[in-house]
């Protein structure tokens, strides 16, 4: 008997009941639907931003608004498409022109501070109260967003994380700007790029490990 | 209760009409036509071990063809079908049996392949190939007596250690995969691999002389 043929027989002999993964479009579904519950809790916590309705009458940051949240839609919907080992890697694609818009509207914020305050504009200040916020939103968002896609570690755990990245950090976005008022655009941008870094560093970093130790201990997919 | 009668509810659900596929390679697959391998793929995901073992068995040839078009070394090439397999067996839960079942198989057995042939590519930065060598090795200045000898005896101590710890040694030290994987080609639990890892170099230290005898 070859070893691989020995090998067939010992995962025969090791197989256990798994419980399939419902479609990639209902489990996205699924984590945009625990996201915007999170959002929408935390307003009800905070209350809306005090100066909301007149940021709602700025064209710019209504097109920011909306390309973030867009982008994270669109964001998870490829992330979990990606996870898939039989779907196109085109999905990769699906989020970038909502992210190019948002990206691009932050950028032009930069650059405006920069022309209002000077270069001093571009030196973020982080305060502790500020941190909690994004933090406080962010981190359980990615988080579950991770457990979520840690599966896909074995077959594309690069696109598949920066999916993940970019829409936990466009979703946080998203909700952040209904409560809470970032110092400035600076800020935001290092926030959301740093929060993208840290799914994928945390995907990448310990993704295989769960993948693995979940299959010893018989994977469920959950 | 043969597998084909365990499965047989499953063909009532119907995967997908067959259909072609083209490979990155640019050959034409013909998928599989009687959704045979979609209902053993059912029915393994439902745990039936036996459908699940014939499965494997049976498209064993499809990821056999893939690996050796994309790695030339034919060992290397079924090194890389045996992580395709343990890949299978960790994502079963992600298979959705309204789909083809091969574009999925080719599209893992393609990304193990392409881990093999990167992990061959560091590798190969730090390696030197022995060819180059041969003259140097063949030459008694270089070589002398006494390393024969010691690779001699390195190669009987090793043939003289118990199967388990044998294979635990090739598998996590020689091989250098991966504990879980190393495991599961083993047959032992990933602690009975680093116990087995562990007793095997301690007795070839001891035999050595490179660790104190009990």
């Amino acid at each position: 008997m070859t070893a691989t043929d020995d090998l067939i027989s010992r995962l025969s002999a090791d197989l256990r009941p798994v419980r399939r993964l419902a479609p990639p479009m209902r489990r996205a579904a699924g984590w945009l639907g625990f996201a915007t519950l999170l959002i929408a809790v935390a307003v009800a916590v905070f209350g809306l931003r005090p100066d909301f309705a007149e940021r709602l009458r700025d064209a710019s940051e209504v097109v920011q608004w909306v390309a973030s949240a867009a982008t994270g839609v669109l964001a998870t919907i490829a992330a979990f498409q990606l996870s898939l080992p039989d779907r196109s890697p085109r999905w990769i694609l699906l989020p970038l022109p909502a992210a190019a818009v948002w990206v691009a509207t932050l950028g032009l914020g930069c650059l405006a501070e920069v022309a209002r305050v000077g270069p001093a504009a571009l030196w973020p200040g982080f305060s502790p109260g500020c941190m909690a916020f994004v933090l406080g939103l962010g981190l359980p968002l990615a988080g579950s967003l991770v457990w979520m896609l840690r599966y896909a570690v074995a077959i594309r755990p690069v696109p598949v994380a920066v999916m993940g990245g970019l829409a936990g950090a466009a979703l946080s976005a998203a909700g952040l700007w209904l409560f809470h008022e970032l110092e400035g655009a600076a800020e935001a941008l290092i926030w959301h790029a740093g929060m993208t870094l840290v799914v994928v560093g945390i995907l990448l970093a310990f993704g295989r490990s769960w993948e693995r130790r979940e299959a010893e201990h018989g994977f469920t997919g959950a | 209760m043969s597998a084909c009668a365990t499965i047989g509810p499953v063909f009532a659900k119907g995967p997908r009409a067959p259909r072609l596929g083209r490979q990155r390679s640019g050959t034409v697959v013909v998928a599989d036509g009687d959704g045979r391998w979609e209902a053993l793929m059912v029915a393994a995901q439902a745990g039936d071990a036996r459908a699940y073992d014939l499965l494997l068995r049976d498209c064993l040839p499809l990821l056999r063809g893939i690996a050796r078009r994309r790695i030339a070394d034919a060992h290397e090439a079924e090194d890389a079908v045996q992580d395709t397999l343990l890949t299978v067996h960790r994502m079963l839960a992600t298979y959705d049996p309204s789909r083809p079942l091969r574009p999925w198989l080719i599209a893992i057995t393609e990304r193990r392949c392409v881990d093999r042939l990167r992990r061959r590519g560091r590798g190969a930065g730090r390696e030197t190939p022995i060819d180059d060598h041969a003259e140097t090795l063949a030459a008694p200045a270089t070589e002398t007596g006494e390393d024969r000898i010691a690779g001699r005896q390195l190669r009987e101590a090793v043939a003289e250690l118990p199967e388990s710890q044998r294979t635990a040694l090739r598998l996590a030290k020689l091989e250098d995969l991966p504990l879980a994987d190393a495991a599961a080609k083993s047959g032992l639990s990933v602690g009975a691999l680093k116990v087995a890892t562990h007793r095997a170099l301690k007795t070839l230290r001891r035999r050595f002389g490179a660790e104190d005898k009990p």
